[in-house]
């Protein structure tokens, strides 16, 4: 057989290859560069990388292709995801570079491999060591993302789910502050993410078995001529979803999310919040409607199913908790819900409505977290919602910003999500799925509760002793903080240029 | 409906391919049976404490603590190095059976790949990885 | 499906069903042995039976990949990370949560029976296809490997080196150790060495007298008398220094009688 050598679109391919030879300099950088000026070439290199990037993904949004055989789609819902991705990374990676909170330096280790509590850990502190390989950790997991929401194979989509995974894993367990809980968080998330890994690797195999191939297009072919006999297609769908709902934290695939959550450094938590709900729901779109779109009557009621627990169970236990970061957990595990209510309507509106609202949420998410590393006590961010009482008087300007964040979250007017919801309802009554739109809108008033109640904390209770501060931070969580905030309240007022971006974007080519 | 089975195919041609899998572990097993069992009936057996123990050096074997203790985590680094290596030589594997067809392309494209993996090798060492002390 | 049945034969049945039982048994004996080290050796034989298997089904390179990787390199790194852990630390067994094991063995088995159930019905429906067809179309097996690798998979291969990397350094991240004093020169070290009065020399050896040149046997000197430094300091802190034997010194004593010590 004659071996033809393949045709790679590298024009299209380029955001990619840039953001994956910036990794690999950055690994050289941690190389050869002495300790005193790692920090600022990575820095330079991150965002320089990130930031082109976005610009590369601008002027290539008006190509469809498919490339790399079938195995990579970049269409124009490709092109939003990895846009908004990249911009969503480089406020992340603000947050990750902040250095002026803590007092003893970012929000990562000094050496994570110094034993918590240590003689080492305490040397290492008081040198100013800082742990800069988080930089190309976030640029791996960037790329990633990148792969997955362009995934047109599951094979790709495998090996880009794990270039995603491994480097967030690493990442969660790298918290200067509470070494134990961070450790511990990032063995679950890496014990269960293998996990579920192993899921899809099983459910792409018996896809393959049904189908006989593990691209997209063909196995679409498949489901469409192939009549009959088709329990290997079920268990494979079902399979892949595993995978794909544990890393988008939907119920009953979301326990890792509270202790992640939690137990990661707050930028990480903040930045895998946003990004990796896009890079997850992506795929998960791409997969079901490219591949799956012949049984959608087959996956849809796994998406119902899922949807409901989600947007039930995250809303419930939410009230309940007392630490702020888990209650953003459960929180995200309710919004994923949401999400799904589009996902299921498996309509050109419902993709648009959920792309807008992975935008939405994704600022939003971000902000909020920028906000939680500010406000501190002695031992460190004070995630306890106790502590936050009475923050409106001490300092208004970081309260109100909150509120906005919490407003948004809980589906407010005038603010992102309140237009993200909006869409993903609409979606689903066009759709035919009235009755799941009435559940999500008994769960969004449940989630508004505590949302509120956190606001209601923050202004209307007196300080206490034990009330924290807000530290002001450096131009790099400010900057964040403010892209968070304003971008926020202009996609709720002013949504119209986003949802034209969108709506121009189409759907995924096959 | 039933195809009658042809003479390349079917049993005669199968039972060749697996004969000399079977025949080789029977062998193998027979063997490994054979020298153990006649060990047993012609050696002479004097027992001396000192053949069981792991070195015949004369000393009492150093008192070790359940199981062989714990090794220091750096041998991890050691493990992660060799599974790097290791799954590049799966990938060479096949470039190097079919490089005369993949051409330059194929050429580039595992060069590339060889490069990238240099990188952490590189980090490791420089960063004082591999230095055992 | 006739296709199926007439190429029914001895040779490929009596590999599977010695493997394949093989393979369970080794699976099952991972799962009930208390030890963490006889689990990973079950591990181990699982995987080399699934290897042989593989090569029976005409898939000879997935066959080695497993015995090189998966029975080699990851077995390997199974060990490691006992003996890091350390193999005698056993798991607490107790439930944290109550009825997880029960729940946990009731969905276990579900699932089992779901997926052979599913998988046998539809493999007795549909048949199989072989991987003969595609191997004889590119030449090989391995040949089709290579050129699937370098054609539609290109991109995903390179994607695998950012994996590995990722992998190693974190690996590094995790767990290098890395020195914030300077590391010590060889002077230091010599310096440091003699500082507290330190024997300047090697450690007298056995000598001319010894009897026995074990280590732990100490040198006798011309009177008679023994030389504990000769043995190994660890030997000495344990105890471990073998006696002399009374005749032994007698002996010596008579044969340097006369003799300048």
């Amino acid at each position: 057989m004659e071996f033809i050598s393949p045709e790679l679109d590298y024009a299209a391919l380029a955001p990619m290859i840039v953001v994956g030879v910036a990794a690999i300099i950055s690994v050289l950088v941690e190389a050869f560069a002495p300790r005193s000026v790692r920090r600022f070439l990575q820095l330079v290199l991150v965002f320089t990388t990130l930031i082109g990037a976005l610009v590369l993904v601008v002027l290539n949004s008006g190509m469809r292709v498919l490339t790399g055989g079938q195995s990579i789609a970049l269409d124009g819902p490709a092109w939003i995801m990895q846009g908004t991705i990249l911009i969503l990374a480089i406020l992340g990676g603000l947050l990750m570079a902040e250095g002026g909170v803590d007092p003893s330096g970012d929000a990562f280790a000094p050496r994570a491999s110094a034993l918590p509590g240590s003689e080492d850990e305490r040397q290492f502190t008081i040198r100013g060591y800082l742990q800069t390989e988080v930089w190309p950790f976030l640029l791996f997991a960037v790329l990633g993302m990148m792969l997955f929401v362009a995934s047109n194979d599951l094979l790709m989509m495998f090996i880009a789910l794990e270039v995603m995974s491994l480097p967030l894993y690493l990442l969660a367990g790298m918290a200067r502050r509470r070494r134990l809980l961070s450790q511990e968080a990032a063995l679950k998330y890496f014990l269960l993410g293998a996990f579920s890994s192993a899921f899809f690797l099983f459910g792409a195999a018996l896809i393959y078995g049904y189908s006989g191939s593990i691209a997209f297009g063909p196995i679409s072919f498949a489901i469409t001529t192939k009549a009959g006999e088709n329990t290997l297609l079920l268990i494979g769908i079902a399979m892949l979803l595993v995978g794909l709902f544990f890393k988008i934290g939907a119920v009953p695939f979301h326990q890792w999310t509270p202790d992640v959550y939690q137990g990661a450094p707050t930028p990480v938590t903040g930045m895998m919040a946003a990004t990796v709900k896009v890079a997850a729901f992506g795929a998960l779109m791409r997969l079901l409607y490219v591949a799956f779109g012949g049984v959608r009557w087959d996956w849809e009621i796994l998406l119902w199913i899922v949807a409901i627990l989600s947007m039930l169970v995250g809303s419930i236990i939410a009230i309940s908790q007392s630490d702020i970061k888990r209650m953003l957990a459960y929180s995200s595990i309710a919004q994923a819900g949401f999400i799904l209510v589009g996902v299921v309507a498996a309509s050109p509106q419902g993709l648009a409505s959920v792309l807008f609202y992975l935008i939405a949420y994704g600022f939003t998410t971000i902000g909020a977290f920028a906000v939680i590393s500010l406000v501190r006590n002695a031992s460190g961010e004070a995630t306890s919602i106790r502590d936050w009482a009475g923050l409106g008087k001490k300092s208004p300007l970081i309260a109100a910003i909150f509120s906005v964040f919490m407003l948004s979250l809980a589906g407010i007017p005038l603010t992102g999500g309140f237009i993200g919801k909006w869409g993903v309802f609409a979606a689903g009554v066009a759709a035919g799925d009235a009755w799941l739109v009435i559940v999500a809108v008994i769960a969004s008033v449940i989630a508004a509760f505590f949302y509120v109640r956190v606001i209601v904390l923050m202004y209307f209770a007196d300080p206490t002793p034990d009330t924290a501060a807000v530290v002001i931070p450096s131009g790099f969580t400010t900057v964040s903080l403010a892209a968070g905030a304003t971008l926020t309240i202009a996609l709720g007022i002013v949504p119209q240029p986003i949802l034209d971006i969108i709506a121009n974007a189409g759907v995924f080519i096959r | 409906m039933l195809k009658r089975p042809s003479i390349t195919r079917g049993v005669p041609r199968a039972v060749n391919v697996y004969t000399p899998i079977l025949v080789l572990g029977l062998l193998a097993f027979g063997f490994a049976a054979f020298s153990v069992i006649l060990a047993t009936f012609t050696g002479p057996k004097r027992y001396n404490r000192a053949k069981v123990d792991a070195y015949e050096c004369g000393i009492e074997a150093t008192p070790q603590p359940m199981g062989g203790g714990r090794f220091p985590v750096k041998y991890y680094l050691t493990a992660m190095m060799f599974i790097i290596f290791d799954i590049e030589l799966v990938f060479l594997y096949p470039w190097a059976v079919a490089a005369d067809q993949l051409e330059v392309f194929g050429l580039v494209a595992i060069v590339l790949f060889l490069v990238n993996l240099a990188v952490p090798y590189i980090y490791e060492w420089r960063r004082g990885g591999l230095e055992w002390d | 499906m006739t296709e199926a049945v007439s190429d029914f034969n001895l040779g490929e049945t009596i590999v599977f069903w010695v493997c394949g039982g093989l393979a369970v048994l080794g699976a099952l004996g991972m799962i009930i042995s208390r030890k963490a080290v006889h689990s990973a050796l079950f591990i181990a034989l699982t995987m080399i039976n699934l290897a042989i298997l593989y090569v029976a089904n005409a898939a000879p390179f997935l066959g080695m990949v497993q015995v090189i990787v998966y029975t080699g390199a990851v077995m390997m790194l199974f060990l490691f990370v006992l003996m890091v852990v350390g193999v005698d630390s056993s798991d607490s067994l107790v439930e944290t949560i109550k009825g997880q094991r029960f729940a946990g063995l009731l969905l276990g088995i579900g699932l089992g029976l779901l997926l052979t159930v599913g998988i046998g019905s539809a493999l007795t429906t549909s048949g199989d296809i072989g991987l003969t067809a595609a191997n004889d179309a590119a030449g090989g097996n391995v040949q089709g490997l290579a050129q699937l690798m370098f054609d539609d998979y290109v991109v995903a291969f390179q994607a695998t080196a950012a994996l590995l990397i990722t992998a190693a350094v974190g690996a590094m991240v995790l767990a290098h150790r890395e020195r914030w004093t300077p590391r010590k020169s060889q002077p230091e070290l010599s310096e440091e060495r003699f500082r507290d009065g330190g024997h300047p020399g090697n450690r007298p050896s056995p000598g001319v007298y010894a009897r026995h040149n074990a280590v732990d046997t100490p040198a006798l000197l011309p009177d008679g008398s023994t030389s504990l430094d000769s043995v190994p300091g660890p030997l000495r802190a344990r105890d471990d220094v073998r006696d002399v034997d009374p005749a032994d010194v007698d002996e010596i004593r008579e044969l340097t009688k006369g003799v300048d010590s």
